[in-house]
């Protein structure tokens, strides 16, 4: 089988979900004939139908309280967001009502919120978000990111079938930029798992999404140094895996945290606590970040890329930490 | 600025150097080329001379240790630093002081001061930095070395310095010391002393690698896990930190006499390393006198092989004659209390309690378990407890407790053969006894010729406390009793 | 009682009807009046609310729908719930936050729901944003195959949302069988109608998203079953969702806390005549539909209930506090499945399978527009279905006359509702089951 992109990969598993499942429905903007607006639902309404592919006016809320309200009844809504970005449109269903009808009131809302996210792609700051942690703050989501077409497949699907409302982040640098061989048989990645890239004894690289590959690509420039870097891939935010990043921290002592989100608020802090909770006497060195500045995300692409992280800031982190 | 002194190569084969001598100390001034240390290598000692003038920053090598050419062994801060006080920072006068002593071999006021016995716990850990600084080594090198000159004023006010009261220093220096949270814990899991560990991480504190290494280098286990017995067999062992100790392990000759010809390189275990350093102590400590006397075993022996079968029968031990021999000096002891002492200075401690420690020897080395309270145990009592322990002790499985706390020691050489041996005392007590073989001699009985099983016991006893004349009643009294054995064994 | 629209017959209310409607009412206020003593005694946790003066809306609303019907409360809807099958004591447990409260008290008033059994979804406090959850219920209900309809509450004040926007937006769009009660009450917290909305009668607001809209006498509770009635069969018809805006009077203030002196008082005694309970007992009497006997014996069977509920609700334990950390996700402790009352061949390929493209009939030029060329025209802003607006209900009630919206200028503003409804497009999600009747307009 030739190799796919993450894109495509995401579409497959749309598919599948569908073809495996009628109570699994897709609701967007854009959708259906157009096949939405990156093409991630190209082929869906041909094969499935106008009331499996629902094309909504621009209105954010009206959507995820649709879904909501559908799922209620048992079936498993997948929300497009045109851009993660409008998803602030829809913060107060997403996170007062999707968010706490199963704690509240015993009312589970089965259905995954996906959209085209993060930048590098000058796209500005209205369509280059990276919002997950305005959700990871909100207990009773779950929130996936994955960084291969294979985890994106995977996870997506089991993202489907959770009972728990899931947020899908789909970094659009990557959805046509990776592109692996994926199994032909039929096969999920569970939620809440995190993988090791590379393997490593003197830190630990913790990171998630593109920047997964800005972490590899760092850590091939450390191993001509002799530094040999642990790379971790989170692929869900949450629920935390707590225990692969613990187990890393006690094997390398040292880590480093590295994401496109902001500074200020990212996860790399609530790690931090984590891990000084957890493992203070297991580390060797204080804990480092690489991010996003604490700005809106600029235009122009000189901007752009002093705000990103890329391979050389995470390989002098990890320099300097590894020196410490 | 800061310039580094290295331990410079002295020939083309030669790759470390030992430090014999500092000729500043830290926060002296110095002039380029004037004299500073002096080495000692394979090939030559020599002076070395400064690389630079300034004023002597930082001591990171003390006297005594061995490291690899290249080696930072000081820090001058060049031309313009006013004289500062040194980095190990008020310590450093005094060390020079107790270096000089350690040298001279006398014990340091603290180290050999009755420790109390369970210091070590069995921990093979406490060898801070005495034969790896660099953390890089084995424990190949016999660092003869007095290596803890921060310790020394602790050494001075303390009475002594068990790694249990020490603990408390410890953490305080663990936290005055730059390391990591990772690092203050290994060192306090360890009890490895952060100031003898140099530090090659960032700005120069202690870092990962750098304890691991000092952990591994000091005191190298084998395999067994920490609590096992091989790791601390001498309870008399006194604290591995103090100078004292550090000095036993020396080189009566240059070491370059040693190595001619061809030859194999064997690294000391642990246990080998504290057996080697505690007889040198022992020697030095105690002025060693011998009494050998000979016993009739005679009627002991016919009711050995008498009694042998039914005694493993209803007993589940076996029948040796170690029991026999060890209830005989329970009561010599209770006759004459002062066998069964240490000493402290100008006390003479008398205990209470007769723990009697038994030789056995292994496979990879020696070890001495101890019968608690031996005075308490009747004939069986004293026989199981032997068994047990003997049995562990080749299994491993020791406790650290069973070999500490002795009183007095029974070793038993006459095993291999040879008619009786000399040991060494097992401090901290005052005596050991020694077993020859048990033969069968002719030997005169009212003028006539008899042949009766017979043993040659020697002791040998610490004539600071235990003079000839006790010495000789404590044999009698052991002879009496082995020779009209009346308590019952079964 | 009244002739549908399009001239069919409507069965009449029926004295079983009468009495149930009267039941429900009186107990719904049996209810408050019971909080507002707790309240008093301490016993409630939080804030209270009142619907009082406005239980005929919640009561004649509620009634209209079937079993398997699904609802929306808000929290002045406390007579939706008692019609819908909730207990009293659910009312005072959640109220008293007590551990056998629907939620084991994790959140209070009227803050729970029933998925499984009574199908009732839970408010949260932002409003508007039951309308499109309402709507998305009414969608999935529509594509199992259910034959439902859903129906939701919202203010005068909440219907200025955005979500009341986006929601009634989507319904007309999707067409989904909905029914949106919107209780003018004239009074937002401490703000009065008018300076909340630009219009009087809130109807327009559904008639701006071209879906049916009715003005009814909210307290007149045989006029708001009868309006729910024929929205209810609209609905299930597939003739897509229809909003009653249904005016009363907010008569306390928006909580327990609130004394709402800014009510003049010359309103307050106009409404205070317009009790829709003593209206209701006015009615029953004049149309001899009871007796004082059977007034008497609702009196004591909601007496009863009332005190044996309270009785529960008082002896029941606060929850323990380690219930705080539970329940933020669903780990298996449900199982979800949805209701097929359609075969599941139907929406899967082949069968699911189009063509995707757009037949757009309408190019949306401007001379195709009501206004026309010379925008002169005006014409009567109808409502384009079955009922028609604003038709007077009752007259023994003595109210306000409910016109339908008829100023001149508001009609000139919007296109005719008819062309709106016109051919649509393109099938929007779900016709609702093949074979059924009556799909699609």
């Amino acid at each position: 089988m030739a190799p796919v992109t993450m894109l495509e990969a995401i579409r497959q598993a749309m598919f599948e979900e569908m073809d495996r499942d009628p109570a699994v429905v897709a609701i967007g903007e854009d959708i259906g004939v157009y096949g939405g607006a990156f093409k991630v639902t190209e082929g869906l309404l041909e094969r499935f139908g106008n009331e499996r592919v629902i094309e909504t006016p621009i209105s954010e809320t009206a959507i995820v309280g649709a879904a909501c309200g559908m799922s209620y009844l048992g079936l498993r809504p997948i929300v497009e967001m045109q851009f993660i970005d409008f998803i602030a449109c829809c913060f107060n269903q997403v996170t007062n009502f999707v968010a706490k009808g199963h704690y509240l009131w015993g009312a589970p809302a089965p259905m995954v919120i996906r959209g085209p996210s993060g930048g590098g792609v000058h796209g500005g700051p209205f369509h280059s978000a990276n919002p997950e942690m305005y959700f990871a703050h909100t207990p009773g989501l779950k929130i996936v990111y994955p960084s291969t077409p294979y985890d994106a497949k995977g996870l997506l699907k089991s993202a489907v079938r959770d009972n728990n409302p899931v947020l899908f982040f789909e970094h659009k640098f990557l959805y046509r930029r990776v592109k692996e061989e994926l199994p032909t048989d039929e096969y999920t990645v569970p939620l809440g798992k995190a993988v090791t890239r590379r393997e490593g004894r003197d830190l630990t690289i913790l990171s998630y999404a593109a920047m997964m590959q800005t972490s590899l690509d760092a850590a091939a420039e450390l191993e001509k140094e002799g530094i040999e870097a642990e790379v971790i891939d989170l692929r869900t935010l949450m629920p935390l895996d707590k225990e692969a990043i613990l187990a890393s921290v006690k094997k390398t002592n040292k880590l480093l945290i590295v994401h496109e989100d902001t500074r200020t608020g990212g996860i790399a802090g609530e790690i931090a606590s984590l891990v000084c909770e957890n493992a203070f006497e297991d580390l060797d060195g204080p804990i480092a970040r690489v991010t996003s500045l604490d700005t809106p995300v600029p235009y122009a692409p000189t901007l752009e890329e002093y705000f990103l992280p890329n391979a050389a800031k995470v390989a002098a982190a990890a320099r300097e930490l590894a020196r410490y | 600025m800061a310039v580094d002194v290295v331990m410079p190569q002295m020939g083309e084969s030669i790759f470390e150097g030992t430090i014999t001598k500092w000729l500043k100390k830290a926060g002296d001034k110095i002039e380029r080329d004037e004299p500073l240390f002096e080495i000692s290598t394979d090939k030559v000692d020599a002076e070395i001379p400064s690389p630079s003038a300034g004023v002597l920053k930082e001591i990171k090598i003390a006297e005594g240790q061995t490291v690899p050419v290249q080696t930072v062994v000081a820090v001058i801060e060049a031309d313009g630093a006013g004289a500062r006080s040194a980095a190990p920072s008020a310590q450093a006068p005094a060390s020079a002081v107790a270096k000089a002593e350690a040298l001279e071999g006398g014990p340091a006021p603290a180290g050999v001061e009755a420790p109390p016995p369970d210091d070590e716990k069995a921990a093979p850990g406490p060898v801070p930095t005495k034969s790896d600084p660099q953390g890089q080594r084995g424990a190949q090198k016999t660092a003869a070395a007095a290596p803890a000159p921060p310790r020394a004023p602790d050494a001075k006010t303390a009475s002594s310095a068990p790694p249990a009261k020490s603990a408390a220093a410890d953490a305080g220096s663990r936290e005055k010391v730059r390391s990591s949270p990772l690092v203050r814990r290994l060192a306090k899991e360890h009890e490895v002393d952060l100031t003898q560990v140099p530090g090659t991480g960032a700005g120069g504190r202690v870092s990962k690698k750098d304890i691991l290494g000092a952990i591994e280098g000091g005191g190298a286990r084998t395999e067994a896990p920490s609590t096992a017995a091989p790791a601390a067999p001498w309870t008399a062992q006194p604290s591995v930190g103090t100078p004292a100790a550090r000095a036993t392990i020396e080189s009566a000759v240059p070491r370059e006499k040693i190595y001619f010809g061809k030859y194999d390189v064997q690294p000391m275990s642990v246990m080998r390393q504290k057996i080697a350093e505690h007889m040198v102590l022992s020697k030095r400590v105690s002025p060693h006198v011998y009494s050998v006397d000979e016993v009739d075993m005679t009627p002991i022996a016919s009711l050995r092989a008498k009694s042998k079968a039914k005694f493993e029968e209803s007993a589940g031990t076996k029948l040796t004659f170690m029991p026999f021999f060890v209830r005989a000096a329970v009561e010599g002891l209770r006759a004459f209390p002062t066998v069964n002492a240490s000493v402290d200075g100008t006390n003479v401690v008398l205990h209470k309690e007769c723990n009697i420690g038994i030789a056995v020897a292994l496979d990879w080395g020696l070890i001495v378990p101890v019968i608690k309270n031996a005075e308490e145990k009747n004939f069986l009592g004293i026989a199981r407890s032997m068994n047990d322990l003997a049995e562990r002790a080749r299994s491993k499985k020791l406790k650290p407790e069973e070999v500490a706390e002795s009183t007095f020691s029974i070793t038993n050489p006459g095993v291999f053969g040879g008619l009786f041996g000399l040991p060494v005392i097992n401090q901290p007590n005052v005596a050991i006894l020694g077993l020859g073989a048990i033969e069968k001699r002719p030997v005169v009985i009212d003028d006539a010729i008899a042949i009766r099983s017979m043993v040659y016991l020697t002791l040998s006893y610490d004539h600071r406390v235990v003079d000839g004349a006790i010495a000789h009643q404590f044999m009698a009294k052991i002879k009496h009793t082995l020779e009209n054995w009346t308590e019952s064994i079964l | 009682m009244s002739p549908s629209s399009n001239g069919a017959a409507v069965a009449p209310v029926t004295r079983q009807q009468c009495l149930d409607l009267y039941y429900y009412m009186r107990l719904n206020r049996a209810v408050e009046d019971q909080m507002m003593k707790l309240f008093r005694q301490n016993k409630i946790v939080g804030g209270l609310y009142s619907s009082l003066g406005q239980e005929a809306i919640s009561v004649g609303t509620a009634y209209a729908l079937e079993k398997r019907d699904w609802m929306a409360p808000m929290i002045r809807n406390i007579g939706a719930l008692l019609v819908k099958g909730v207990k009293p004591r659910d009312i005072f447990t959640q109220h008293m936050a007590k551990f056998t409260s629907p939620t084991q008290g994790k959140d209070g008033t009227s803050h729970f729901g029933d998925l499984k059994n009574l199908h009732i979804v839970s408010p949260i406090s932002m409003l508007g944003d039951l309308i499109p959850v309402m709507t998305g219920v009414a969608m999935a209900g529509r594509y199992l195959g259910q034959d439902i309809v859903t129906m939701t509450w919202i203010g005068d004040g909440g219907s200025s949302t955005g979500a009341f926007h986006e929601g009634l937006n989507l319904a007309a769009t999707q067409r989904a069988p909905f029914v949106l009660v919107l209780e003018n009450n004239q009074w937002a917290y401490s703000t009065p109608v008018s300076r909340q909305v630009p219009v009087r009668d809130l109807a327009e607001r559904g008639r701006a998203y071209g879906i049916t809209s009715v003005t009814v006498d909210g307290n007149d509770a045989i006029a708001v079953f009868e309006a729910s009635r024929a929205a209810v069969a609209q609905c299930r018809a597939g003739n897509g969702p229809v909003l009653i805006e249904a005016k009363t009077m907010r008569m306390k203030g928006h909580a327990q806390h609130d004394p709402a002196e800014y009510v003049p008082k010359a309103m307050r005694e106009y409404w205070e005549a317009r009790d829709p309970i003593v209206l209701f007992e006015k009615y029953l009497n004049a149309n001899k539909l009871w007796d004082a006997r059977a007034k008497q014996e609702i009196e004591a069977r909601i007496a009863a209930l009332v005190k044996e509920d309270l009785e529960f609700a008082e002896n029941s334990p606060m929850p323990p506090a380690e219930l705080a950390e539970q329940g933020v996700y669903c780990e298996g402790c449900h199982t979800i499945e949805a209701e097929w009352h359609r075969p599941k061949a139907e929406v899967t390929p082949p069968k699911s399978s189009v063509a995707a493209g757009w037949n757009v009939k309408d190019f949306g030029g401007i001379e195709n527009s009501a206004t026309g060329g010379n925008g002169a025209s005006a014409r009567p802003a109808a409502s384009p279905m079955h009922l028609s607006a604003g038709k007077a209900v009752q007259k023994s009630s003595g109210g306000l006359a409910q016109q339908s919206s008829s100023p001149k200028k508001l009609a000139q503003q919007s296109s005719s509702p008819k062309k709106i409804a016109a051919v649509p497009e393109r099938r929007p999600f779900g016709r609702g089951p093949k074979g059924k009747k009556g799909g699609g307009r």
